[in-house]
């Protein structure tokens, strides 16, 4: 895959993670009940879990995919790096929610696992990239 | 000239940069989840002033609020534990009571949900129990009112016989006795919520009384957001 095919699919993944972030967001400043099969939208979204160090959880995701989606933007090694730290950063905290959901909340967002399996693919994506600078003239 | 952010370093150091991002994160969380883990504090003696002032006069029954002739019927889907509920209850429902529903216009059926935990069924089941003495609505308004963290441990008996003993003319142990009696009515809710496709709480449906209803998605918890929908079925 060439730099650009896997800049083009980071950019879309982290797109598509700022739609879903962006979405919880809104619903959570608006009041608005959330669209959700599970039936666990809300619970997830109103327990002690759902904020970080003051921040609610999707805005911290928003921020985390507008991140991405700007090292995609930008061709040099920093970026690169710095796309795949944030990714397995981003997977490892998703993992880690997971377990909260299922161990500790006993209930699950559906939105929230749509993030996760964004940033499960999100990873391989940006490792790829890494290791592909390789073959590449520095910048 | 080759960067020396490639090969190897650049992996070990996105890797140590990733532990450090999910480390920082997951302490945030765990730390801040412990500050808000406070022994849920049984409600103190509660007042009742707001809720007798919004329910006074206003005709009840069974889950129904107001007269059985207004032309107009609005369906709430509610969970007791839903804080979005009780926040449409604060700021919402005293507006189309006094709008509404006192003029004879609407009608508002609770159709109570209990998908955040027991200690949904368990408040549902009494204020359903409150519904066979006419009274389901000052249950639903002051276990709103005096909400606590969901499935925090909140809902307890003695809440209930504290929220009973402070609506007048309720029999209290006949309403606790009566709770075992209630799960046709959470079943007809449920399913109808399901029917309806209802997925959240608060939700909205509105139709003329005894027609079709349809439901009504809302923008904000304020009586705004369902004005429209009432104000066009009035004038029809």
């Amino acid at each position: 895959l060439s730099d650009g095919t896997l800049r083009f699919c980071i950019g879309a993944l982290a797109s598509a993670g700022l739609l879903v972030a962006g979405y919880l967001t809104y619903a959570r400043y608006a009041g608005a009940s959330i669209t959700c099969t599970t039936g666990g939208c809300e619970t997830v979204q109103e327990s002690s879990y759902a904020t970080v160090a003051g921040m609610p959880v999707p805005v911290l995701g928003l921020l985390g995919y507008a991140t991405v989606l700007a090292t995609a933007f930008l061709v040099s090694d920093a970026a690169r790096s710095a796309g795949a730290a944030l990714a397995l950063g981003a997977f490892a905290f998703s993992a880690y929610l997971v377990i909260l959901q299922l161990a500790v909340i006993d209930a699950v967002c559906d939105w929230c696992l749509v993030s996760d399996a964004i940033v499960t693919v999100l990873v391989p994506f940006t490792l790829l990239r890494l290791s592909a600078a390789d073959r590449r003239p520095a910048r | 000239m080759k960067s020396w952010l490639r090969g190897p370093r650049a992996f070990a150091l996105a890797g140590v940069l990733a532990l450090l991002i999910a480390g920082a994160l997951v302490a945030a969380s765990l730390t801040g989840s412990s500050d808000g883990q406070a022994a849920p504090e049984p409600p103190a003696a509660l007042d009742s002033t707001e809720t007798s002032r919004l329910l006074e006069g206003v005709p009840q029954n069974g889950t129904v609020l107001g007269r059985p002739d207004a032309p107009v019927t609005l369906v709430e889907y509610g969970d007791l534990q839903c804080p979005y509920c009780s926040a449409w209850t604060h700021e919402a429902l005293p507006v189309l009571v006094d709008e509404y529903v006192r003029p004879g216009k609407l009608r508002i059926e609770f159709r109570g949900m209990a998908f955040i935990g027991p200690e949904s069924e368990t408040g549902l089941r009494a204020a359903l129990a409150a519904g066979e003495q006419d009274k389901l609505w000052h249950v639903v308004d002051l276990l709103y009112r005096n909400q606590g963290h969901e499935n925090s441990g909140w809902l307890t008996d003695e809440t209930l016989r504290l929220v009973g003993s402070s609506v007048e003319g309720l029999d209290v142990d006949r309403m606790l006795d009566r709770r075992g009696g209630m799960s046709a009515a959470l079943e007809e809710s449920r399913a109808s919520a399901a029917a309806a496709g209802i997925d959240g709480t608060p939700s909205f449906q509105v139709g003329p009384t005894g027609g079709r209803l349809r439901r009504v998605p809302i923008e904000s918890l304020d009586a705004g957001a369902l004005r429209p929908a009432i104000d066009a079925l009035l004038a029809h």
